[in-house]
C-alpha cells in the first residue's frame, strides 16, 4: 500500500496522524526529521503536499520520561544503545495541496493521507509548481496553531532556493505577501527582513 | 473496598513492630560481623563444622574464608549483555475461552560498537488440551498459575540460548542475565516426572550455554536469603556437630514452657539466636564497598542435588545502590575468566540502570501485558471467536464483576 510508487529507500517519516488540513509523520531516523519550513509528500496514488511545521523528539512511551546522562553522543551510542531505541522523531504538516495526472495542485486533497504512508521530500519541480504565486501562503496564515510568521519565512526562503534564489521570485512573493499581510506594516516588515537576511 | 479506618491501626502498629525490630538489628548486624572476622583463618574448621551439621535452614557452603571480598574488575571494552524476561495472561475459567499467553521480551545490548541494540518481544498462545491439561504422577489437573510460570521460565532461558548462540556465531563476548533466582525452588515437593521435565528442560538449557561458553547469571535485588549468616550461626553453636533436630536448648525452653505451673525458670538462650533474622544483603552492605563482590558459596538447596555440573553458586554484589545476589551455575564459578565476565556486568549493568541492570529492566518493559493490553487480547479473542461463529461468552461471575448493580 505505502510502497506504491514510492522509493523506499528514500523516504524520511510515516503517516501517524492525519486530516484533511493537517499530518503527523514519525521520522524514520531519530533526529531525522526534515527541516523547519520543508516541502514533503506522502506517497500512494494520490500523493499530499504538506508544509513541516513542529519537530519534536521524546520518548515512545509517555509514562518514561529522557534523564540527563552527561555523556557525549557517542558515549551515550557506545554505554547507552538502548535508549536511542526509546526515543522517536515526529514531524507535524500542514496540507498545502495535492497531486493528481495534472502534478500538484494548490488545494486541499479529497481524502486526508492513509496512515502509514511513507513522506519523502519534495522534488524541486514539485516545490516551484506549490510555490509558484502566494497562495500556498495563504494555507499558513489560515492554519491553526501555526507559528505562522516563520514558517512563511522558512518556506519562502526554501521556495526561492529551489529556485536558485532568483531575485525577481522574491519580488513577486514579496508583493503577495504585502496584500495578504497590509493591515500590519510592522510584521510584514520583519517578515520580509528576515527572509532576505 | 478497603476499610482505611481499620487497616490504618494496623499499619501504625506494624510500624512500631518493625522500628523495635530495626533497633536490635543493629546491634545483631555488629554481632554477625565479628562473628564472620572470628572465623577468617579457621574457616576450614567451620567449613568442616557445616559439612557435618544437620540445620534447619539453608547453609552457605565454600572453598574460601567467608570474609573474602574481590574488587571490581576491568570490563572488555566490547561486550554483549543478553536478557529475556517473560510476563503472561493466567488460565480464566471466567474468560471466554480456557487458554493462556506467554509473552517473552528480550534485549541484545552491544556495548563499545555503537551497534543497534534488539529489543522485541515475542508471544505465544496455548489453548491446545496437552496445553491446558497435564498428567502428573497419574493425575490429570488443568494446567495451573505455577506450571505456567515453569514454562515462562523455561522459554526465557530458551530465548537466551538462542541469542547467546546468535552472538556467540559473530564471535561476540557474551553475558546472560536473567531476573531472579536460578534454582527451581517450586520443584521440591512436586511429582516426580513434572520435577524430572522440568529440570531437564533447565539443564538443557544451561548445558547449550556452557558448551557455548556463554556465562549466565540470575540477578536477585533486594534478596532476602541469610546463607552466609546461617553458615555463622552453626558456628556459634556449641553442639559438635550441631544438629537443629536434636537442639538440648530448644529442648530447653519447650520443657519450661511446660513447665509453667511449677518453679519459674529462665532456660538458658539457645546459642545461635543472636544473629537470627539478620540477612546477607545486611551483612554485606557493611562488607563491601562499591563494586566490590563476595566469595562465591554454593547453595545447599536439596533441589541442586540433581544439577550436576549447573550445580547454583551465588556471591553477593555491592553496586553501588544495593547488595544484590547474583546466582550462577558451578562451571561459571570455577571458570575465573568468566566469573570476572559476570561480576564486572553486574556491577556495570547497575550502573547504567542507575540501580538496577539495565538489560533486565528493558527486557522486563518489552515484556509486560498491561492491563490494557489484557483487554485487548480478549476483545481479538471474542471478536475471533464470533467471526468463526464460535461461542464466546463470560461467566456470570466475570458479568457481574463488569457490571456490579446496587
Amino acid at each position: 500500500m505505502a510502497l506504491a510508487n514510492v522509493d523506499i529507500e528514500e523516504y524520511i517519516g510515516e503517516v501517524i496522524e492525519s486530516s484533511t488540513s493537517q499530518f503527523v509523520a514519525e521520522s524514520r531516523e531519530l533526529n531525522g526529521a526534515p527541516p523547519f519550513g520543508a516541502f514533503v509528500k506522502t506517497g500512494g496514488v494520490i500523493p499530499v503536499y504538506g508544509l513541516v511545521y513542529n519537530v519534536c523528539t521524546h520518548s515512545i512511551e509517555p509514562n518514561r520520561r529522557a534523564t540527563a546522562y552527561g555523556l557525549t553522543e557517542q558515549e551515550l551510542r557506545d554505554e547507552q544503545p538502548q535508549i536511542f531505541e526509546l526515543l522517536k522523531t515526529e514531524f507535524e504538516a500542514v496540507i498545502v495541496g495535492y497531486g493528481d495526472d495534472r502534478g500538484p495542485r494548490q488545494m486541499l486533497p479529497p481524502q486526508p493521507p492513509g496512515i502509514h504512508r511513507f513522506v519523502l521530500p519534495c522534488a524541486e519541480f514539485e516545490v516551484k509548481a506549490l510555490t509558484n504565486n502566494g497562495d500556498f501562503l495563504r494555507c499558513v496564515l489560515s492554519g491553526n496553531r501555526l507559528p505562522a510568521d516563520d514558517l512563511i519565512i522558512a518556506s519562502v526562503r526554501h521556495a526561492w532556493a529551489a529556485r536558485a534564489f532568483d531575485m525577481p521570485y522574491l519580488v513577486g512573493i514579496g508583493k503577495d505577501l504585502c496584500r495578504l499581510i497590509r493591515d500590519d506594516y510592522d510584521r510584514l516588515s520583519s517578515i520580509m527582513r528576515r527572509i532576505s537576511q | 473496598m478497603l476499610d482505611f479506618g481499620v487497616l490504618k491501626k494496623q499499619i501504625d502498629l506494624m510500624a512500631v513492630d518493625a522500628k523495635t525490630m530495626q533497633d536490635d538489628f543493629f546491634a545483631r548486624i555488629d554481632l554477625a560481623l565479628s562473628e564472620m572476622d572470628r572465623w577468617e583463618e579457621p574457616w576450614e574448621t567451620l567449613v568442616t563444622k557445616i559439612a557435618r551439621s544437620r540445620t534447619s535452614w539453608l547453609v552457605a557452603d565454600t572453598s574460601g574464608p567467608f570474609t573474602e571480598v574481590c574488587s571490581r574488575p576491568e570490563r572488555p571494552a566490547k561486550l554483549t549483555v543478553i536478557a529475556a524476561d517473560g510476563s503472561q495472561i493466567f488460565p480464566d475459567r471466567h474468560e471466554i475461552a480456557n487458554c493462556f499467553l506467554i509473552n517473552v521480551g528480550y534485549v541484545v545490548l552491544h556495548y563499545g560498537s555503537s551497534e543497534r541494540p534488539i529489543m522485541s518481544s515475542e508471544p505465544s498462545l496455548f489453548y491446545e488440551e496437552e496445553d491446558m491439561y497435564h498428567e502428573w504422577a497419574g493425575k490429570r489437573s488443568p494446567v495451573t498459575r505455577e506450571i505456567v510460570g515453569v514454562k515462562r521460565n523455561a522459554m526465557e532461558l530458551d530465548k537466551v540460548v538462542s541469542l547467546a548462540a546468535q552472538a556467540k556465531e559473530e564471535g561476540r563476548t557474551v553475558v546472560g542475565l536473567t531476573d531472579g533466582t536460578l534454582i527451581l525452588w517450586m520443584l521440591e515437593g512436586k511429582p516426580y516426572d513434572f520435577r524430572r521435565e522440568t529440570l531437564q528442560t533447565t539443564l538443557n538449557g544451561l548445558e547449550q550455554l556452557r558448551q557455548l561458553r556463554v556465562p549466565i547469571a540470575g540477578y536477585i535485588s533486594d534478596p532476602g536469603s541469610a546463607d552466609v549468616v546461617n553458615g555463622l550461626r552453626v558456628g556459634l553453636c556449641p553442639e559438635q556437630p550441631p544438629d537443629c533436630d536434636r537442639c538440648p536448648w530448644k529442648a530447653a525452653e519447650a520443657q519450661a514452657l511446660l513447665n509453667l505451673d511449677g518453679e519459674e525458670q529462665q532456660p538458658e538462650p539457645i546459642p545461635c539466636e543472636p544473629i537470627a533474622g539478620v540477612t546477607d544483603d545486611m551483612l554485606y552492605a557493611r562488607k563491601l564497598k562499591r563494586g566490590e563482590r563476595s566469595g562465591v558459596f554454593r547453595s545447599s538447596s536439596k533441589i541442586l542435588e540433581d544439577y550436576g555440573p549447573h550445580r547454583i553458586c551465588f556471591f553477593y554484589v555491592h553496586t553501588g545502590w544495593e547488595i544484590g545476589r547474583v546466582e550462577i551455575p558451578e562451571w561459571v564459578a570455577d571458570d575465573c575468566e568468566l566469573l570476572e565476565l559476570v561480576h564486572i556486568t553486574v556491577v556495570d549493568q547497575a550502573e547504567k540502570g542507575r540501580g538496577y541492570p539495565v538489560v533486565l529492566s528493558e527486557s522486563h518493559e518489552r515484556a509486560v501485558v498491561r492491563g490494557a493490553d489484557r483487554d485487548i487480547f480478549f476483545k481479538f479473542l471474542k471478536d475471533s471467536f464470533v467471526k468463526n461463529n464460535v461461542k464466546a461468552e463470560n461467566s456470570l461471575k466475570q458479568l457481574k464483576k463488569m457490571a456490579a448493580t446496587v
